[in-house]
C-alpha cells in the first residue's frame, strides 16, 4: 500500500471530496512544538500504488489541521500553530499562495472543518478558547463562538443541518451549537477527562463520538445524552481523532496517542473491528475517503502517511 | 520560546491524564531532551541515512574437520559460493562493492589473502573490486564486520563485504617453535602461548565453573542446535555448496552438496559426556564434549549505507551500531566476552537490559558458563540456536557467521527483540563485541520516497 515520507512531523490528513486520489496532508516541524510547517497535496495513482506529491507550501509555522473545500475543487483550509488560518489554490504555484490568510485567533488554531451542506462556510477551532466560522469570500470571519473554557481542539459540522455544529474542548464538554443561536444548545459533560475530537454520524444525524485523553471513545444521542449509548475502550493513550465512515453507519476510525488506529463498530459487544500498529510514533491524523469505500488514510509523527485499504496491511508492499 | 513551552505543556497534558477540571500540571510527567532515546521504554526509531546496515548475511553450513563434507573442499571453493550469493540475492552489481574484508586466522596471511582474491573471481568479482584479509583470532569475521562498518561510516565507500574463512582441515592450531627468551620475565607474554584448553581450565578453577555446570551447557547448546535445525531455522542462512568427496578407502571422487551443519548430536546427554575423559590436564573439566568442535566453514555479510539500501530497495536485517575489542588476561583468555559486551554496548549508547538477545562464542562450555553468570544475563536470550559446542567454530568464520543466525533470529522474533550482541572470547587474552539493531518496518517498504530537498525556510507571506 502506498506510503509517503514527509519531511516534517505529520499532523492530519484529509480525502479530497472531489478527486478520489487526491489527498492534502499538514504537518510540523519539531512535533509541532517550534518549527515550520508544510502542506503537502499528494496523489494517489492507481496503476502502480505509490503517493506523488503535486504541491507543497511552506508555512511559518506547524499545520496542525486541513479542511477541502466543498465547494471548490482546489480550495484547501489550514489550520496553522500561530493562529492564523490559511487559503490554499491548490491549482497554483507555491509563490501564488495562501490566497488568503486570516488572522483572528490568538493562539494555535488546532482544526478546520468545512461546510457540507451550505458548502459557503468554514469552521476553526482554537486553543484560545474558541470557534471561528468564516466565509471563503470574507476578510474577517462571520461569528466567534466563545463558551469554552479550555482549548477547543475540534470543531465539526452536522452532515444534515447546514446550521449545527459539534465542538470538543479541553474543558471535558461536548457542545452543540446552531449558529442562528446566540449561545450553545447544548453541553454534554461528555469525560472526566479532556476531549480531544468529535465526529457526527453520516447517518444519524443525532449521534456524535467524543474521544478523549481517557482514552475513550463515547457515543452520544443527542436526544437523551445523559448517559452515552456506547464507550469503545481499547486505546492505551489518549485518543487523538475519531472519524465516522462515510459509507456504513456503524462504522467509525480512531488514532491515538498509542501509536494505532484502530476500526469500530459501536453497535456489536466486541467493538474494536481492527487495529493497525504501523506508525512508529503518535498516530495524530486518519481519515476515510467519501469516494472510495474502505479507504483509510493516517499520518503520525514518524514522518509518514499510509494509505490502504480496510483490512490490509497499511505496510504491506 | 515561551510559546513552545506552552505547546509543550498542552501536549503533555494528553499523555498525563490528570483529572482536567482544574488544569495544574502535577510533574509526574515531563519533558526530557533524552525520553525518546533508546533506552527509553517509549521507542523512537530514529533512522539515518547514514546508518551502516546489513542487507544480507549467509554462512555455508559447518562441517567436521578432516572427516566432514568439506574435508576435500579448497577453501576458495567454500567462499566463493557465499560471495557470489550476497550479490546474487540483492541483485547487487558486483563492481558496487568498495571492499571485501575476509577474517581468516590459522593459514599463512598473504596465502591466503591470495586464495580469497581468487575466490573472488571465482564469485564474479571484476578485478577492480579490492580485498583484504583480518586476523583478530577467534573474532576475526566480526573484526572485518566492524572493519568495513568503519569504512562506510567514514565515507570511504559507501558498500562492502565482510566475509569470514576457516578450513581446519587445511590449517591446524600450532605454536610458534622460536620463542623469545623473555617470556620468561614477563608472565603475561608466556601466557598467550598457553594452548587454549589450558586457558578453559584455568577460568574453570579460577571461577569455580564445574564439570557438572560445563556438560549442561552442551548438553543445551545441542538441544537448542538440534530444535533449530530440525525446525528449519537454518535455512534461511545457509547456502548450499556444490563440492566433492573423496572416499578415504576407494579414492572414488563424487559430487556432493553440503548445506546441512554436521556437528549437531540431538542425543547428547550427561551421561555420555560424563564418560569423556578431561582432554587437556589430568584432573581437569573440559572435554571433547564440551569445547567447541573443529570445524570448516565461511560466512558472508553485505553491508551498506542506509540511504543506498533504501535507493535500492533492498530490506534491512539489521544495523551496525557498535563495536569493541578489549584485552584482559591471556591465562584466562575466555572471560573476553565479560569486559567486550559491556564496553560495546555502552559504546551503542545502551544499557545491558537493552539487549533482546545474545550470540556468545562457546569456545568452552567454563568461560561461556562463567560469562553468562558474570554479566547476570538471562539463558533463554544467549544462544538461542545453539553454538559453537554443537555447531562448531571455524575460527574465522564464527563472527560472520554468527552476523547470519542472530539477524535471522532477531527477523523471526519481530518487533519485541530490538537489539542484539555478538561475542567471542580471543587466544591470547582479548574479547569482542558488537551491537546490531533489528531493522526497522519502515525499511521493509520499497516504495518509500526519498526527500529531495529540504528547504526549512518558510517562504509563507505573513
Amino acid at each position: 500500500m502506498p506510503v509517503f515520507k514527509t519531511p516534517f512531523n505529520g499532523y492530519s490528513v484529509k480525502f479530497s471530496p472531489f478527486y478520489e486520489s487526491r489527498i492534502a496532508v499538514g504537518t510540523a516541524q519539531n512535533f509541532g512544538i517550534l518549527g515550520n510547517g508544510r502542506v503537502h497535496v499528494l496523489d494517489l495513482s492507481p496503476a502502480t500504488p505509490t503517493l506523488t506529491e503535486l504541491v507543497a507550501f511552506d508555512t511559518a509555522d506547524g499545520v496542525y489541521d486541513l479542511a477541502w473545500s466543498e465547494s471548490h475543487d482546489s480550495l484547501l483550509i489550514a489550520a496553522t500553530a500561530d493562529g492564523s488560518v490559511k487559503i490554499y489554490d491548490t491549482a497554483l504555484p507555491p509563490n501564488a499562495n495562501p490566497i488568503r490568510s486570516l488572522h483572528e485567533h490568538t493562539r494555535e488554531v488546532h482544526s478546520a472543518d468545512y461546510n457540507p451542506t451550505r458548502r459557503d462556510s468554514f469552521l476553526t477551532s482554537s486553543w484560545d478558547d474558541t470557534v471561528k466560522l468564516w466565509t471563503v469570500d470574507r476578510p474577517t470571519s462571520v461569528r466567534t463562538f466563545k463558551e469554552h473554557a479550555y482549548c477547543v481542539y475540534n470543531a465539526t459540522w452536522n452532515p444534515r443541518h447546514s446550521d449545527v455544529f459539534c465542538s470538543a474542548s479541553g474543558d471535558c464538554t461536548l457542545r452543540i451549537w446552531d449558529v442562528r443561536e446566540m449561545g450553545s444548545t447544548m453541553i454534554i459533560p461528555a469525560h472526566e477527562f479532556e476531549i480531544l475530537a468529535c465526529d457526527w454520524n453520516k447517518y444519524d444525524d443525532c449521534l456524535i463520538a467524543s474521544a478523549s485523553v481517557d482514552k475513550s471513545i463515547k457515543i452520544w444521542d443527542v436526544r437523551s445524552y445523559r448517559v452515552p449509548i456506547a464507550v469503545l475502550n481499547g486505546h492505551g493513550y489518549a485518543v487523538r481523532k475519531v472519524k465516522f465512515s462515510p459509507h456504513r453507519r456503524n462504522l467509525l476510525a480512531s488514532c491515538s496517542y498509542d501509536m494505532t488506529v484502530c476500526l469500530w463498530d459501536f453497535m456489536v459487544d466486541d467493538a474494536l473491528v481492527g487495529r493497525y500498529d504501523h506508525h512508529t510514533e503518535f498516530a495524530v491524523g486518519v481519515d476515510m475517503s467519501v469516494l472510495v469505500e474502505g479507504l483509510l488514510a493516517s499520518t503520525g509523527w514518524d514522518e509518514v502517511v499510509y494509505v490502504w485499504q480496510q483490512g490490509m496491511d497499511p505496510r504491506a508492499v | 520560546m515561551e510559546k513552545a513551552f506552552n505547546r509543550q505543556k498542552i501536549l503533555l497534558q494528553h499523555l498525563q491524564p490528570s483529572s482536567s477540571q482544574t488544569h495544574q500540571s502535577s510533574a509526574t510527567l515531563s519533558a526530557s531532551i533524552c525520553a525518546a532515546g533508546d533506552s527509553a521504554a517509549y521507542q523512537r526509531k530514529p533512522a539515518f541515512g547514514d546508518d551502516v546496515v546489513i542487507v544480507a548475511a549467509y554462512r555455508t553450513a559447518i562441517c567436521k574437520a578432516k572427516r566432514g563434507g568439506f574435508k576435500d573442499t579448497l577453501v576458495d571453493d567454500m567462499l566463493a559460493p557465499l560471495l557470489k550469493a550476497v550479490v546474487e540475492k540483492t541483485n547487487l552489481n558486483p563492481s558496487e562493492v568498495g571492499d571485501i574484508v575476509v577474517g581468516t586466522v590459522l593459514a599463512p596471511g598473504s596465502e591466503r589473502a591470495i586464495e580469497c582474491r581468487m575466490a573472488a573471481f571465482y564469485a564474479g568479482f571484476p578485478e577492480t573490486v579490492p580485498l583484504r584479509t583480518v586476523n583478530r583470532q577467534c573474532s576475526s569475521g566480526l573484526q572485518a564486520v566492524a572493519d568495513v562498518a568503519t569504512a562506510i561510516k567514514a565515507g570511504l565507500y559507501d558498500i562492502g563485504i565482510a566475509a569470514g574463512l576457516e578450513s581446519m582441515t587445511v590449517n591446524f592450531i600450532s605454536t610458534s617453535s622460536r620463542v623469545n627468551p623473555k617470556v620468561d620475565i614477563f608472565a603475561q607474554a608466556r601466557d598467550c602461548l598457553l594452548p587454549m584448553g589450558i586457558t578453559s581450565e584455568n577460568v574453570a578453577q579460577r571461577y569455580g565453573v564445574t564439570r557438572q555446570d560445563q556438560d549442561l551447557a552442551a548438553v543445551e547448546s545441542h538441544k537448542r542446535a538440534a530444535a533449530a535445525r530440525a525446525s528449519g531455522k537454518f535455512k534461511d542462512e545457509i547456502i548450499p555448496v556444490h563440492t566433492k568427496i573423496v572416499d578415504p578407502k576407494t579414492g572414488e571422487e563424487k559430487p556432493v552438496i553440503i548445506s546441512v551443519d554436521e556437528g549437531i548430536r540431538p542425543n547428547t546427554n550427561m551421561a555420555d559426556l560424563a564418560k569423556l575423559k578431561p582432554a587437556f590436564k589430568k584432573d581437569g573439566t573440559t572435554t571433547a564434549g564440551n569445547a567447541s568442535q573443529v570445524s570448516d566453514g565461511a560466512g558472508a555479510v553485505l553491508l551498506m549505507k542506509r540511504s543506498v539500501a533504501m535507493q535500492k530497495g533492498l530490506p534491512i536485517l539489521g544495523v551496525f551500531r557498535g563495536f569493541a575489542a578489549v584485552g584482559v588476561d591471556p591465562a584466562v583468555m575466555g572471560i573476553g566476552p565479560v569486559a567486550a559486551i559491556p564496553a560495546a554496548v555502552k559504546s551503542a549508547g545502551l544499557e545491558l537490559d537493552d539487549i533482546d538477545l545474545f550470540e556468545i562464542n562457546e569456545a568452552f562450555a567454563s568461560q561461556y558458563v562463567y560469562c553468562i553468570k558474570k554479566l547476570g544475563l538471562d539463558p533463554e536470550k544467549v544462544n538461542v540456536n545453539g553454538g559453537a559446542m554443537a555447531l562448531g567454530h571455524p575460527l574465522g568464520a564464527t563472527g560472520a557467521r554468527c552476523v547470519a543466525t542472530l539477524l535471522n533470529e532477531m527477523k523471526r522474533r519481530g518487533k519485541d527483540s530490538r537489539f542484539g550482541v555478538i561475542s567471542m572470547c580471543i587466544g591470547s587474552g582479548m574479547g569482542a563485541a558488537a551491537v546490531f539493531e533489528r531493522g526497522d518496518c519502515i525499511d521493509e517498504l520499497c516504495n518509500v520516497r526519498t526527500v529531495k530537498s529540504n528547504g526549512f525556510l518558510s517562504k509563507d507571506a505573513l
